[in-house]
């Protein structure tokens, strides 16, 4: 494998491993570009890989510290933990429940479809659906997912939990489909078809689900002209005089610091993370970080409008004998006003072990007594749905560093300030509602809606946009302020889509690549 | 909770403190219920940590104990065993056997002054809910509650109870072995 010196000033730096530069890496390897990939956290092994939901929770996520602020119950249930992400190589890959959907046409243009929204940051995306067709396609064949054109594999068969939404959503009129899902339903790309464990989300043992930590990485390793530097934390990004990136210094897991000079820099680190490291990279050339002319470094901090629903029922059900997400209620994914909110959302139907129901059912401090003992006693009569909805971006909700508080690299901890738009609400009252009439019209007892939970689709917060004055990043994910520094993660978002956001991250990656690829090639960076 | 087959599962361990950090951190509606009186104790009678706290605390722990989460169908046992780890660290923790003495104290006051007895001896599952209400923010009630939670529907050895199957990978997974099933729908 491939072993690049500290001062090679030829190479692409990339920051993360995840869906965004786990992807970028192998893209840019495959056209013979050679980059050194920094990952934060350690190299799992498949072995390490358990089906146990706490067990894998202290494994894998990203425990570091920081602050969730605002009104929203998440920073009274869940002050240090705003997201649920992985610090690992493969990120946030390890721990995605695989749902793979393409953006809707209207939701790059959510600007336009709407006008001004009070309160909200809304803008359109630079690009189109039509734009991202090509790249959808070849992201869901990278990642092999089931139920499309690009893969021609089947879906994954129905599960008890899929049949008794299916059969709910069919009693009230609204259209349940199975998942798109990037878990192999058959062999395919030297990988296991799905066994159905039940613990997609605790990292797939068999290899079924595409995760970066076991597709794109060693591919990417296997043409040398990759290496991967697991346990190193990234502390700044650098600049020359003339105010281009030049090089990375990062921490390995020793502490000792390191400087890898760079011709290109990646950023993606979850829309946590990447707005941090711009922020931590603040310079007398650039006071307010780097990248930040806009001042949207940081902002617009997205998670999708969420919440749960579990519904008890007389008979068994045995939710957690299926993939994670059997399937979704895709009736209000559009952008219909009169509902009462604008755009959409999935019901995603998704299960939880007994543990994490246990954690979840009424999370914080109150989380106790006979009614939730009593729910908990019906786990195995329970079936439920995840809500996904597009989130409004709000310039408030955003990613700070704190003033005085340094985490174990000497950073700032970052401060994650989020609460919800109105149309947030709305949206959420709406899918609560509409679960309930679903899960009643098939016999539910008793219906629980349960508050949103960490986040683990986490954007916006370098967004992409036509103007600089709007944005951080231009439609190739390059940033407008630096033209050799590039943010490839779900941090580019301009708007967050219904869709689970992965094979948007994946696609833009893919794209991204073709577009260093021919700027190199001319010399443009 | 039904009776299915047992399965034999590896022992659970590790990451206490960022499960309580994930934990955390409130709203619920309480019933109250019949309650059933238990003579026994949270820490096993001949504990070191069950003299140095006392025969008295050491039910009212436990009734606590069945209050917090309760489960009428599950013996004390599985609360006893819940708490066996945080008896043993308050063996040797001074700081941990004062949040757990000082905090039986302070449920006690707190029942004395709503019902004019200890809290053990509060008949109703209702009237007791309220004292646990009047001490839900307080360290000591957070800490017992955390490791109930944990120590109950973490359980591996009960999990079979509640009809969750746990780990299924070393079983093959329910490809072949039901996901698909379901009578009544």
């Amino acid at each position: 494998m491939a072993k690049f010196d500290l001062n090679d000033d030829s190479l692409v730096v990339i920051i993360g491993s995840g869906a965004g530069g786990g992807t970028l890496a192998n893209e840019l390897a495959q056209k013979g570009i050679r980059s050194v990939v920094l990952e934060a956290g350690k190299r799992f092994k498949m072995s390490d890989i358990e089906n146990d939901e706490w067990k894998m929770f202290g494994k894998i996520s990203w425990l570091d510290k920081r602050y969730v602020e605002g009104p929203a119950r998440l920073a009274r249930d869940f002050p240090n933990l705003p997201a649920w992400i992985v610090k690992g190589v493969g990120g946030a890959t390890v721990h995605w429940a695989g749902v793979a959907m393409r953006f809707q046409e209207h939701e790059f243009k959510m600007k336009t479809t709407n006008g001004t929204v009070p309160g909200a940051n809304v803008l359109d995306w630079p690009i189109s659906l039509q734009e991202m067709e090509p790249y959808y396609e070849k992201a869901e064949n990278k990642m092999g997912v089931c139920g499309t054109k690009a893969t021609g594999m089947p879906y994954h068969g129905k599960s008890s939990h899929y049949k008794v939404v299916a059969e709910g959503a069919k009693r009230i009129g609204a259209h349940c489909e199975q998942a798109h899902l990037a878990i192999n339903t058959q062999p395919r790309d030297g990988r296991a078809a799905c066994q159905v464990t039940g613990f997609c989300m605790q990292g797939c043992r068999f290899g079924a689900k595409w995760s970066t930590m076991y597709t794109e990485i060693p591919k990417a390793e296997a043409t040398g002209n990759v290496e991967v530097r697991p346990e190193s934390m990234v502390l700044r990004i650098e600049h020359d005089t003339n105010g281009k990136v030049n090089g990375v210094l990062y921490a390995d897991g020793n502490g000792n610091q390191h400087f890898q000079k760079a011709r290109i820099v990646a950023v993606a680190g979850n829309s946590i993370e990447s707005p941090r490291m711009l922020l931590n990279s603040a310079s007398n050339l650039f006071p307010n970080g780097l990248a930040n002319s806009s001042g949207q470094v940081g902002q617009n901090y997205m998670t999708h409008t969420t919440g749960g629903v579990y519904a008890e029922f007389e008979k068994p059900v045995h939710m957690y004998k299926s993939t994670v997400v059997p399937g979704i209620v895709t009736e209000w994914q559009d952008n219909d006003p009169t509902r009462g909110h604008l755009a959409g959302y999935e019901l995603e139907i998704l299960h939880l072990g007994l543990p994490f129901m246990s954690a979840f059912l009424n999370p914080g401090k109150s989380g106790w007594g006979r009614e939730l003992a009593d729910s908990l006693a019906n786990y195995d009569k329970m079936a439920g749905f995840w809500i996904c909805g597009e989130d409004m971006p709000v310039e408030s909700n955003n990613i700070t560093l704190h003033p005085t508080e340094k985490d174990q690299y000497g950073l700032p901890v970052p401060v994650v300030y989020k609460t919800d738009h109105i149309n947030d609400t709305r949206m959420r009252n709406h899918a609560y509602a509409r679960s309930k009439e679903l899960f009643e019209s098939v016999g539910a007892i008793k219906v629980n809606d349960l508050p949103p939970y960490p986040a683990s689709h986490n954007m916006g917060t370098n967004r992409m946009s036509e103007h600089a004055r709007d944005g951080v990043v231009n439609r190739w994910g390059q940033t407008h302020d630096i033209d050799n520094l590039f943010v490839s993660d779900g941090s580019q978002f301009t708007t967050s889509g219904t869709e689970n956001p992965t094979l948007t991250i994946v696609a833009l990656a893919i794209r991204q690549a073709d577009y260093i690829e021919d700027q190199m090639k001319k010399m443009n960076i | 909770m039904n009776n299915d087959k047992k399965v034999k599962r590896p022992k659970n361990s590790g990451h206490r403190m960022s499960r309580r950090g994930f934990l955390a951190g409130s709203g619920a509606t309480l019933v109250g219920g019949a309650a059933i009186f238990s003579c026994t104790g949270l820490f096993a009678a001949n504990s070191k940590a069950a003299q140095k706290i006392g025969e008295e605390s050491n039910k009212t722990l436990l009734r606590m104990a069945r209050d917090v989460f309760p489960h009428d169908d599950l013996e004390d046992k599985y609360y006893q065993q819940v708490m066996a780890p945080l008896a043993k660290r308050a063996e040797t923790d001074p700081e941990l056997m004062e949040l757990l003495t000082v905090g039986v104290e302070a449920l006690n006051q707190e029942s004395r002054a709503r019902y004019g007895t200890a809290y053990l001896r509060v008949e109703t599952e209702e009237e007791r809910v309220v004292v646990l209400k009047a001490i839900e923010s307080s360290a000591f009630f957070q800490r017992i509650k955390g490791d109930l939670m944990m120590g109950i529907y973490n359980n591996p050895e009960i999990w079979a109870k509640f009809g969750y199957g746990g780990s299924s990978w070393e079983l093959g997974g329910y490809i072949n072995r039901g996901y698909d099933e379901i009578d009544w729908i």
